[in-house]
């Protein structure tokens, strides 16, 4: 029956205390990453900066969070840019004309719910095995279609990022649905996930998730400041980490033998 | 009927190597082929239209004669399976000291009773804050007089999702099928699946 | 915050406090004035974050699905907040969400939400204008920013654990059940657990606030000691014994929040005044939804605590819809006998001119199961005439015959 899980360790808590910084990308197997004149539609970017205080709590800090959703914003339109790709960025719900908030809301929740379960399945290791070496296997169907039909984007793309992880569940990976945090397993900055991102890419011509990529970062990490995000080049640093190195699925690198994307 | 899956052990992983955990090792699905399949207890079998995903019993978290399929996770859509539930059975491990319930099968029910008690699960387990019937009409199932129940409901992670249950209690026992989904999308990719399971389904012994 | 768990948490910390030998002097009502004017906007830095959260925090929820957007209610709740608000009446929203849950809260930056469950305890207009002045008693006394400053200064280990405890504990006011979090918020809330002595002052400023309005100021005390009696009656239900802790149990006297109530409302109440706690109209407001909030109490198949509701709700007198509810309390209850109590309740339903359609039906399907199948169709086709659309009307056709 669905019961959505209580994930009751989401993935800031389960990538703590590595020094490093880690990504990991999945893509349909059929996916090539756009190219060349498209329209790209990045729906209300969740970005937020905090300051660590020493009681262990993080501190929202709402100047900081202007200036690096500012740099991201920039930093996203470049990146994006030097693909072909013209970007439109969406703050609110009621900024997309043609769609009301409400449809866009839907397509939002229906797009939380697959997040979750990409993460589950994919990342904390529950695999599904219809699913194995499959690459990403998710869509979004009909809803994600017709937004493209009304609006002329060729793809969406929800973001998130976060400087200093304020929330081991609910804030951190909410935002895109992993709501994962059962009601007393949600500590505030467990271990060191100083920055945590994430990013999934819808085809609005089929619907189908075809990319999602997360990258964490500790405070170790050389290059990694906290605060971070703020700055144009650490903001440029994440978006590429994040959305740069966006590779191929695995049936259009290697059709011969089709393998899960590492 | 499966509530809080609990992964901590799957990802209690360290270092640069935890976001690479992926596809190998413990999952807590199994693969259904597409062969005719005993479901629950045993009492059922089925035949899956395509590959599917069991969810593997958990000693003690399990009820014997329930057991849950999916495609693409259960948050976004599965297939339960009731085989021949005794009466006074539970479908849900739960506490008896819990506030909130769900009722317990009686073989006295009648259809109206059966899909209450599948109302408060939705309500009590699943996190439901609406439930709307759709539709209850007679329908044959295993070559008894049952019934079909459709529905949807909002949950609290702002999602409504659809379901349909079909289901007949035989000498006392019940037996059902039920699929729950996304109402965007995973109902209608599931309902043929479903209709081909249901059709499938033989009571064993 | 008001909710069925954070009752129970103040309660523990209380009782743990009186057995220290501490006892806590009451907060009066007068001693309360508001910390912050109209128009209110943060100037320091970590307000400045929280509220720059709250705004997103808020958006998330003015679009949330699970809000109940009719009109007359929610402008119902924005005209009592604007009531009995205190100097920032103007500034607060207020949001109606669907959860069957005694609980509201306000958030930092002055918006409240208030849970359907709440609607369905509250007897009268005076209730429910005091929960929602208590918790604008937590904006008025800056409540938020105190407690948060305070959480910070405490030591790593402690903030952490305090806030495991929070989140997990009885204590964090965060109840949701088993339900996921509204838009996320949980942890959120978390970090907003108010002290005993806030809880105090937002009680004496709520009772201040509704008795300066012209409502009866001993409701505020009536809203906890109906509070308690749900909590014991489920508890009692299920086989436990009252809670230990609670203090309302294991400390009837001084220093209990209900005493304190009491106390303040016998302090504000002018003798000769002419008070009026608003029953006929909060009703009328209400009505259109009570079979709503009603059916996901009931179907939450919680009988201690559903039927103690529901005999509260009838000391106003019983009418056809309480009656048929109280019959699926039995019928979900389902213990030896419930089934003969349901069909008396059902029968005795079906005689009130206000009967909702439901309560035909199943007075149709107990009759059918004791056999008496000329009345049951009977019942059977009174439903379907009150109710010809019912989506289920292909089944009941055919137990009709």
């Amino acid at each position: 029956m669905d019961w959505k899980p209580a994930v009751a360790a989401v993935l800031a808590a389960s990538f703590a205390t590595s020094a490093c910084v880690q990504t990991k990308q999945y893509a349909d197997l059929q996916f090539t990453p756009p190219q060349g004149d498209y329209k790209l539609l990045v729906l209300r970017p969740d970005v937020t900066v905090g300051s660590l205080t020493t009681g262990g709590m993080v501190e929202p800090r709402a100047d900081w969070t202007d200036q690096a959703r500012a740099s991201i914003v920039d930093a996203l339109k470049a990146q994006q840019a030097s693909h072909g790709g013209k970007v439109t960025i969406i703050e609110r719900r009621t900024e997309l004309p043609g769609v009301t908030p409400q449809e866009l809301a839907d397509v939002e929740r229906l797009n939380g719910a697959v997040a979750e379960s990409i993460v589950v399945h994919k990342y904390l290791g529950d695999y599904l095995p219809t699913k194995r070496g499959k690459g990403l296997d998710w869509t979004l169907g009909q809803d994600a279609v017709r937004l493209g039909q009304k609006t002329g984007y060729d793809y969406a793309l929800f973001m998130h990022a976060e400087d200093q992880v304020a929330s081991g569940g609910r804030i951190a990976l909410g935002v895109i649905g992993l709501a994962g945090c059962v009601v007393g397993f949600c500590a505030p900055n467990v271990g060191g996930a100083e920055q945590l991102d994430y990013a999934s890419l819808v085809d609005l011509r089929t619907g189908e998730v075809v990319w999602f990529n997360v990258v964490i970062a500790s405070s170790q990490a050389p290059g990694i400041k906290f605060g971070d995000l703020r700055t144009p080049q650490g903001a440029t640093q994440m978006v590429e980490r994040l959305l740069g190195r966006m590779r191929p699925g695995d049936a259009v690198r290697r059709p011969s033998s089709p393998k899960e994307s590492r | 009927m499966r509530f809080p899956v609990v992964l901590s052990a799957a990802v209690a992983l360290s270092g640069c190597s935890s976001l690479g955990s992926g596809e190998y090792g413990f999952s807590s699905y199994g693969l259904v082929r597409v062969e005719r399949v005993r479901v629950g207890d045993g009492q059922m079998t089925v035949v899956a239209p395509r590959y599917y995903n069991r969810h593997r019993r958990i000693l003690f978290s399990d009820v014997s004669d329930v057991e849950d399929w999916t495609l693409n996770g259960p948050i976004l859509d599965g297939i339960s399976f009731v085989s021949g539930m005794k009466n006074n059975r539970e479908l849900v491990r739960q506490r008896h000291s819990a506030d909130q319930q769900v009722p317990r099968f009686r073989s006295d029910m009648t259809p109206p009773e059966i899909t209450a008690m599948l109302e408060s699960l939705y309500r009590v387990k699943g996190g439901a804050v609406q439930l709307n019937t759709l539709s209850l009409q007679p329908r044959l199932f295993l070559g008894a007089n049952g019934f079909q129940w459709d529905y949807e409901h909002l949950d609290t992670d702002e999602l409504w999702r659809k379901g349909r249950a079909v289901g007949a209690v035989i000498d006392g026992k019940l037996y059902l099928i039920l699929m729950d989904a996304a109402r965007s999308h995973y109902y209608d990719a599931t309902l043929p699946d479903f209709e081909s399971i249901v059709a499938s389904a033989q009571r064993n012994g | 915050m008001i909710s069925r768990r954070s009752m129970l948490g103040g309660g523990a910390a209380i009782a743990a406090l009186l057995h220290a030998g501490v006892a806590s002097a009451r907060i009066r009502p007068q001693d309360m004035a508001a910390l912050v004017g109209p128009g209110f906007k943060p100037t320091e830095r970590d307000e400045m974050g929280l509220w720059k959260e709250m705004d997103r925090a808020e958006e998330e929820i003015a679009g949330s699905n699970l809000l109940i957007q009719d009109p007359r209610l929610t402008g119902y709740l924005k005209h009592l907040i604007g009531t009995v608000g205190g100097p920032a009446a103007q500034d607060f929203r207020i949001y109606l969400a669907h959860i069957p849950d005694f609980n509201a809260m306000m958030f930092p930056s002055g918006f409240a939400v208030v849970f359907t469950g709440l609607l369905l305890r509250m007897r009268n207009e005076a209730q429910l204008a005091g929960v929602i002045a208590h918790e604008s008693g937590h904006f008025l006394r800056r409540h938020m920013i105190r407690s948060w400053r305070d959480q910070k200064r405490k030591t790593d280990i402690f903030a952490v654990g305090a806030m495991l405890a929070g989140v997990g504990g009885a204590g964090a006011g965060v109840y949701l059940g088993d339900y996921v979090q509204l838009a996320q918020l949980g942890t959120l809330l978390s970090l907003f657990r108010y002290s005993r002595a806030m809880e105090a002052e937002a009680d004496a400023m709520g009772a201040k606030l509704i008795a300066e309005t012209g409502y009866p100021p001993m409701e505020m005390a009536s809203i906890w000691e109906q509070l308690i009696g749900e909590e014991t009656a489920t508890a009692r239900y299920r086989g436990k014994n009252r809670r230990r802790g609670s203090l309302f149990d294991t400390h009837p006297s001084e220093g209990s929040r209900l005493v304190d109530l009491r106390a303040d409302a016998a302090e504000l109440t002018v003798p000769g005044n002419a008070y009026d706690a608003g029953r006929v109209r909060y009703l009328s407001m209400i009505n259109g939804i009570r079979p709503m909030l009603l059916d996901d109490q009931v179907k939450l198949n919680d009988p201690g605590g559903s039927q103690y509701l529901i005999e509260t709700l009838a000391q106003d007198g019983w009418n056809g819809l309480l009656r048929f509810y109280e019959g699926e309390v039995w019928r979900l209850r389902n213990r030896p006998g419930d089934q003969l109590r349901a069909s008396q309740s059902y029968a005795v339903a079906v005689v009130y001119p206000d009967a909702p359609a439901d309560a035909w039906r199943w007075h149709g399907i107990s009759l059918m199961k004791q056999g008496r199948t000329t009345e049951a169709k009977a019942a059977f086709a009174r439903y379907l005439t009150m109710k010809p659309d019912a989506p289920d009307a292909a089944w009941v056709r055919q137990m009709a015959g």
